[in-house]
């Protein structure tokens, strides 16, 4: 009952809170545009930086995507380097707006390598206001340092509960100048974060880009359902995998139970002479049966739940996904009930079999 | 007082027993003596309430016993009646104490029960923590002896108490059960067939089950 409990408190957590992270990641946008490659590969990297980006696409083209009637809204990102691993993202103020980000002090950057760092950002590396760090090249840790050109963090934000919370934002001339890209036709971003300003064109704005130039449209929603349809059948069964290990331990409850009462039937029978009521005894059985349940499931969340803890805590030290916080307890809470509901039924069964013993016939038989 | 009227039992339409009246007043001793499978036992355990009577009525106290629900005359065995089983019914895994402390968490009671007294009464102080399964059948007789007493029943019912003991024995076990009898001032109905036990106990009443 442990195992079950515990993987498919994992499976819900996880599945759930993939979900809910994916979904809070976007805030809104309708597609990105970046350099061809794996469309899904674009928007993992680009919104939710977990992939390596599929390369740069220059600015000047992504200037007239910018431009372009269809577009509501464009923020420009560029990566490529990283500080302990939390990525660096070069972009410009309307990516904070984006994601309705506040500071809890500071400002934002006002000239190139001045940093704003997320809450995640500022909580392990310690970094503050006012202090000094150097980039790594790449989005892992290298060691491979540009100790020339030192950031200043020039403001915090505060927890947004998003992938914002783990990256390093600075202004898109911090990146150039510090990669010493100085010819302005030479300027390269990874992506285009876009909004349109009608539904109608996610069917038109993509195959012009895909077909017309160079680069590719990839559109967050659609890429996602993809990953989370992949992913969900995993998911699923590795839920079927746990209903069958719950069921193999309600059996497990209710044959030990009976095999419990068939060799205790004699001294059942002796306590009922002894004055305990059927009731009572019917209510001993039913109880050592719901203790079983109900720790075995509570020890199976538990662990479930350390077991989810870990995952979050090395998602924010490893940098990929952010899991976000528990807010599934009802979930888990109704599981626990479900299951001990169906403990509490499996019990029946051995409780009602000794609410019938005739206890004359069975001492006479003992 | 334990008023029997009509008492009859059958097994499969088979006549064992038929019109037992007894009228048992407090402190009174019964004696049912009768062969082997004259149903002596199964009197026992229709008086204790274990085995509802084809007919007839029992009435402790003016209480109808069959004619409480089940669970009722469960608690009411617990908190009125003490039965010596002729097998003892002992919990073998459990130890001498615990066997007690079992029967008195029965009875639900709220006085403490001095453990180390009942057991030194009948001999067994020095082995309260000693599984039954472990104790010799004088010692299970005596244990099943002051498990019967320990909740200082109303009634003692004692089911061959002394048929398997030899003379030594059944003559310890006889005394323990008229003192305790006395202590508690119960009632005692005592089934046997074993002829030395009238030597021992005097009984105010006796009762010819079959023909002997």
């Amino acid at each position: 009952m442990i195992v079950g409990i515990t993987i498919i408190t994992v499976s819900i957590l996880v599945n759930q809170v993939t979900k809910e992270t994916f979904s809070k990641n976007n805030p809104g946008l309708d597609a990105v545009v970046g350099a061809k490659g794996s469309p899904l590969q674009l928007i993992l990297s680009s919104i939710h930086h977990i992939d390596i980006p599929t390369g740069n696409i220059s600015y000047k083209n992504a200037r007239k995507i910018i431009k372009h009637p269809a577009i509501k809204s464009a923020i420009p990102i560029s990566l490529g380097d990283n500080f302990q691993n939390f990525r660096i993202v070069g972009t410009n103020k309307s990516f904070l707006k984006l994601y309705k980000a506040n500071l809890i002090s500071g400002t934002a950057w006002s000239q190139p390598m001045q940093a704003v760092i997320g809450y995640n950002v500022s909580k392990i590396t310690k970094l503050k206001i006012n202090k000094f760090f150097v980039g790594s090249h790449g989005l892992i840790d290298t060691g491979d340092v540009h100790g020339e050109q030192p950031y200043k963090v020039v403001g915090v934000l505060k927890k947004t509960g998003t992938i914002l919370d783990n990256l390093i934002l600075t202004s898109l001339d911090s990146v150039w100048n510090l990669h010493s890209v100085t010819n302005k036709d030479k300027l390269e971003i990874t992506s285009l974060l876009l909004k349109y300003k009608n539904k109608t064109s996610s069917f038109s704005f993509p195959r012009l880009i895909n077909k017309g130039t160079n680069m590719q449209a990839a559109s967050p929603s659609f890429e996602i359902s993809k990953l989370l349809k992949l992913t969900g059948n995993a998911h699923r069964i590795v839920d079927y995998l746990s209903v069958l290990i719950m069921i193999l331990s309600f059996l497990g409850i209710l044959f030990t139970l009976l095999n419990n009462i068939n060799e205790r039937k004699y001294d059942l029978a002796v306590l009922r002479t002894l004055g305990f009521s059927r009731w009572k005894l019917f209510s001993i059985i039913l109880s050592e049966g719901m203790i079983i349940s109900i720790l075995g499931s509570t020890i199976g969340l538990i662990f479930g739940y350390i077991v989810y803890e870990s995952m979050y805590y090395f998602s924010i030290v490893g940098r990929s996904l952010e899991l976000g916080q528990l807010s599934f307890l009802n979930d888990l809470f109704l599981i626990w009930i479900i299951v001990n509901i169906i403990a509490f039924i499996t019990c029946l069964v051995p409780c009602i079999k000794v609410y019938k013993q005739n206890i004359r016939s069975t001492l006479l038989n003992s | 007082m334990l008023i029997c009227e009509d008492i009859s039992f059958d097994i499969d339409g088979q006549k064992l027993f038929s019109n037992i009246n007894l009228n048992i007043k407090p402190q009174k001793d019964l004696l049912i003596t009768g062969p082997s499978g004259v149903g002596k036992t199964t009197l026992l355990s229709i008086l204790c309430g274990i085995q509802k009577p084809t007919t007839g009525k029992i009435t402790y106290n003016s209480i109808d016993l069959y004619n409480l629900p089940e669970n009722k005359i469960d608690e009411f065995r617990g908190k009125n009646l003490g039965v010596v089983f002729q097998n003892f019914n002992l919990i073998n895994t459990f130890t001498v104490k615990q066997n007690l402390e079992i029967a008195v968490s029965a009875i639900d009671t709220k006085k403490s029960i001095p453990f180390f007294n009942i057991l030194d009464r009948v001999g067994l102080a020095n082995k309260s923590h000693i599984k039954v399964a472990n104790l010799s059948i004088g010692e299970k007789q005596r244990l099943a002896v002051a498990r019967a007493f320990v909740g200082d029943p109303k009634w003692v019912f004692c089911d061959e108490p002394t048929s398997s003991l030899d003379d030594k024995n059944a003559n310890i076990i006889a005394n323990l059960i008229k003192e305790e009898s006395l202590r508690c001032k119960a009632s005692l109905v005592l089934i046997t067939h074993d002829s030395r036990i009238q030597t021992l106990i005097k009984f105010s009443k006796i009762l010819k089950l079959g023909d002997e």
